[in-house]
């Protein structure tokens, strides 16, 4: 089982929980609630109000808060892997060459070579550290958005500024990389993004053409026929 | 609702946020382009802001698919070079002085024309460049040849790919390769033969790295003397000794006809045999070809001659067999031998002419391909593969120019060498060099700058302290790449525009415009009456189209929309031929053929048995070493750009002489010293660096750094054929400055 189905059924685990609560709540008669009424909890006695107070404080407020904050770990977390990416039907075509055995794309290339063990594509496509989790989120979101409202069309192209820190963050201290000197000349325009690593070292996916419904490689690309 | 209403709301306000919120991309927009360096070509997309170039990416729908080298990333650098030349300069006094256009344009046209009048045509000349746009020299060509009426139009193009073309037209009967750079996407044995892909082309190198990545059993052999980065990461290195590797080819014809490797079938339908007096049956090569067996040739060739036979029987044995060579194989007194037999190995195993199997020669120059061989720019061409020595194809051109039959002459020009020394010795006394450093890529570089003095010296360039513009009486300000608009043409026969996107700085003008206010002044307003750039296309592209060359359907407008075409492409519709010579993709052969060689009458290729013949420059007890030269990674020709961006000078660092452990343990040199390198042709002195994996009795040197000119001890002996020197290999010696 992935981490990502414990964080599922843990959701799923505390959402039936308050729902059982919640019925619990409605069943309670108030009329035979008394401060005097003393209820046996095991570790302690308490009042009947104070467990009623208690009962609605978990039903309400903690339990929602636990499935949320679990199915949010999930949205964050969970759909970091390849095939959350997949999902959404334009980025198949990514997919798809990323696991071809004979694609030349530096994805392709990663990927054969167990360069990248998992999570592939948010590997690439989230900048370092929180804020790069962050903005890697909101544009989560925001590809959500236009793919949910159908704003977009095909191919679908980059936008923004791909950082080469994506690139940099396992490359620049390998020996190889050093020993290119103009890794070195470059290291401030590569740091900030006036040059692209992907300049010299190749395309990382399928090219636009080829991602257009009606090429040559589209229904390929797409998962179908070879 | 009223709480579904407002999620909602608060739903598209952070998304619209979002979208608000993507970065802005590197440039306001984006153009495509060519790359101005090397002869790969590479379409790149131009990123412009406030009509400056920003940033520069390889273009996806390229054939480089979005590669470029480092040379290509600091494009936006070039355009801001210091020291460029904003203004016309006329020398007063031994000085370059400040001029305007009228004066310096009036001075030039009087003084061609008092030379023309009181010395003849012959006495003025052109040397032109692959790197000026197709327009430009096409321009030239015609001002020159139709015009002026001398043949003297040469340019660099002879130093680099003169014995490719020479090679070509021998075989198949016209020039440029029958493949592309596509091919090396289905081969599955790549042959590298006297080229240094991963510094000098490295979009290519890329190419070759995607095809071994994805195809583990695609089998590299480099054929070096060095051990260049290319040979190093090859499957297989042949260190042939300097000037001895057309008897490798040979010894591969003779293993694979020997051992019955030939495609028998092919040969049949498609090949002819020649030796150097006419055709000869194919027994009768066989028996010519017959000395050259790898024991005969092991020794001198330095290489084992089970490793000969190994390598023939791959390459024949292949599933698909592709060759890419370059100035190893050119620069050479036996470069057009080894490019007929570069080509002959191909055609001798049926490796051709499908995906995968081609013999391609890789070009130094963006546009040597393009502007200069298919217009004819050489002294003994005239354009789309005609030659000046023929009548029929003089009056043909004469009659597309629009000329009086018998103006152009019947004579061929000085090829580059001979120009300079034409220079030197007087008979050539006005002369015109544009984009182009012959003081500093020519052999023997000291004497020919020099010839330059004693002409009439005019120079375009685009910086004023190159060492050609010290040579100039009168020195145009050039504009540069995106500073004009034009065509470029690169090594697979693909047509490439360059849109302008910026102005020159100062006064730089287009080499165009130079051309045809020249003309004008010079009397031949009327000749050269297409005087922007997509006038003179259209001129060029309808005098190709009842040729082979027929690019007819690549017109500005489709240019400007497609990531160049490749020719043969004789209607708008056409999309270009990737495979010359193969029915359903060269519109020239004809249905049911399967392939033809259209080239030559027969309409078969021919093969010529060569046989080796030693180079000039022999080692001996003076000069007991060998000098080749080549290229590094982050500069480009003679450093005139290049050399003015500190990214690319920062990596590449000043030029040295690599040396061997040994020949340097010899003469008591260490990493770092001043070493003193002597030739029959003069001395230098440079930095040596020691290579633990240099071969002893070679020394290597590239070309770009004025300060430590190489040229100036390298040989000057040409091609019988090609006329293009031998810069790869001058026996040489060194020892430690001061001692």
């Amino acid at each position: 089982m992935e981490v990502s189905d414990v964080f599922r059924l843990g959701a799923g685990v505390f959402s039936l929980v308050g729902v059982g609560l919640c019925v619990a709540l409605w069943l309670v008669r108030l009329e035979k609630m008394s401060a005097e009424r003393k209820i046996n909890l095991g570790i302690t006695t308490i009042s009947g109000i104070a467990f009623f107070k208690l009962l609605a404080l978990v039903a309400l407020f903690a339990v929602p808060a636990a499935t949320v904050g679990v199915a949010n770990y999930h949205t964050v977390v969970g759909v970091h892997d390849v095939d959350s990416c997949n999902l959404c039907h334009v980025m198949t075509p990514m997919i798809t060459d990323m696991r071809d055995p004979h694609s030349e794309t530096l994805a392709a290339r990663h990927y054969r070579h167990g360069w990248i063990p998992k999570d592939q594509c948010y590997e690439c496509h989230s900048d370092y550290g929180l804020a790069g989790d962050m903005r890697a989120k909101m544009e989560g979101y925001r590809h959500l958005a236009r793919y949910t409202t159908g704003t977009y069309s095909e191919p679908i192209e980059y936008r923004g500024v791909f950082s080469n820190s994506n690139c940099l963050k396992c490359h620049s201290d390998t020996p190889a990389f050093r020993a290119v000197s103009s890794h070195v000349t470059v290291a401030a325009l590569l740091k900030d993004n006036t040059m692209s690593c992907l300049n010299c070292h190749g395309a990382a996916h399928p090219t636009r053409e080829q991602r257009t419904p009606g090429s040559p490689d589209y229904d390929r690309l797409m998962g179908g026929a070879e | 609702m009223g709480g579904l209403g407002a999620t909602t709301a608060v739903a598209f306000a952070s998304w619209g946020a979002l979208e608000l919120m993507v970065p802005p991309g590197t440039a306001d927009e984006w153009h495509k382009s060519v790359c101005r360096f090397c002869g790969t070509g590479c379409t790149v997309r131009v990123g412009m802001t406030d009509g400056q170039v920003v940033d520069v990416r390889g273009h996806e729908a390229g054939h480089n698919k979005g590669v470029i080298c480092v040379k290509g990333s600091m494009l936006p650098a070039l355009t801001r070079i210091e020291d460029r030349l904003t203004t016309p300069m006329i020398r007063r006094n031994g000085e370059l002085q400040p001029a305007s256009w009228d004066e310096a344009l009036d001075l030039v046209a009087e003084r061609f024309a008092e030379i023309r009048d009181n010395h003849g045509p012959d006495a003025l000349a052109y040397y032109g460049s692959g790197q000026l746009l197709t327009e430009e020299t096409y321009t030239a060509n015609k001002l020159f040849k139709g015009g002026l009426g001398s043949n003297n139009v040469d340019g660099n193009p002879r130093l680099c790919m003169a014995s490719a073309a020479a090679g070509y037209v021998s075989v198949f009967g016209k020039d440029e390769p029958p493949g592309s750079y596509a091919d090396i996407d289905y081969a599955d044995f790549i042959f590298i033969f006297g080229a240094n892909p991963v510094e000098c082309h490295p979009p290519l190198w890329e190419h070759v790295q995607r095809r071994r990545a994805s195809h583990r059993d695609t089998f590299v052999v480099c054929v070096d003397p060095r051990v260049s980065p290319t040979a190093r990461d090859s499957d297989l290195h042949l260190p042939v000794i300097p000037g001895t590797d057309l008897l490798l080819l040979n010894a591969m014809a003779q293993v694979i006809i020997e051992d019955d490797l030939v495609d028998h079938e092919f040969l049949n339908k498609h090949v002819l045999f020649r030796d150097q007096t006419g055709f000869i049956e194919f027994d009768r090569f066989k028996e010519l070809i017959s000395e050259y067996t790898p024991e005969n040739v092991a020794g001198r060739l330095g290489i084992g001659a089970d490793v000969i036979r190994h390598v023939a029987h791959r390459f024949a044995t292949a599933n698909a067999a592709t060759s890419l060579w370059t100035m190893g194989a050119n620069q050479r007194t036996q470069g057009t031998a080894i490019n007929i037999m570069l080509n002959s190995l191909h055609l001798l195993t049926g490796q051709i002419c499908r995906p995968g199997a081609t013999p391609f020669s890789v070009t130094g120059q963006p546009n040597a391909c393009g502007g200069v061989r298919d217009t004819g720019s050489l002294s003994h061409l005239l354009p789309a593969g005609r030659a000046v020595a023929n009548p029929q194809h003089r009056a043909e051109v004469e009659e597309r120019w629009g000329l009086p039959q018998g103006r152009i002459s019947p004579n061929p020009g000085f090829h580059a060498v001979e120009l300079f020394r034409a220079m030197e010795d007087g008979r050539v006394k006005g002369a015109l060099i544009m984009c182009t450093n012959p003081a500093q890529s020519m052999p023997d570089s000291d004497r020919y700058a020099a010839a330059m003095q004693n002409c009439f010296t005019v120079v375009s360039e685009i910086v004023a302290d190159s060492e050609t513009a010290k040579a100039a009486d009168v020195l145009l300000p050039a504009a540069l790449w995106v500073e004009k608009e034009g065509v470029m043409g690169q090594g697979e026969r693909r047509y490439q525009i360059v849109e302008k996107l910026m102005e020159p700085p100062g006064e730089a003008r287009s080499d165009l415009w130079i051309l045809t206010e020249l003309a004008e002044r010079l009397g031949y307003g009327d000749l050269i009456s297409a005087r922007t750039p997509e006038d003179v296309w259209d001129e060029w592209r309808k005098f190709s189209a009842d040729t082979v060359y027929n690019f007819e359907g690549m017109t500005y407008e489709r240019l400007r929309k497609e990531p160049g075409l490749q020719w043969p492409c004789p209607d708008e519709d056409h999309p270009g031929t990737v495979r010359r010579f193969v029915e359903g993709d060269d519109p020239f052969v004809p249905e049911g053929a399967g392939i033809k060689f259209y080239g030559h009458p027969e309409g078969k290729a021919r093969i010529t048995f060569c046989p080796y013949v030693p180079s000039p420059e022999q080692l001996s007890n003076e000069f007991p070493l060998y000098l080749t030269t080549g290229r590094v990674l982050e500069q480009w020709h003679t450093g005139t750009m290049t050399g003015r961006i500190k990214e690319l000078n920062g990596a590449a660092g000043p030029a040295v002489f690599t040396i061997s452990p040994i020949d340097a343990r010899a003469r008591g040199v260490s990493s770092g010293d001043l070493i003193v390198v002597t030739s029959a042709f003069g001395e230098v002195e440079g930095r040596a660096r020691i290579d633990k994996d240099m071969r002893p009795g070679l020394l290597f040197a590239a070309f770009y750094d004025a300060k430590m000119l190489v040229n100036k001890v390298v040989a000057d002996h040409v091609d019988p054929v090609s006329r293009e020197p031998e810069y790869k290999v001058t026996a040489a010696q060194f020892r430690k400055a001061g001692v």
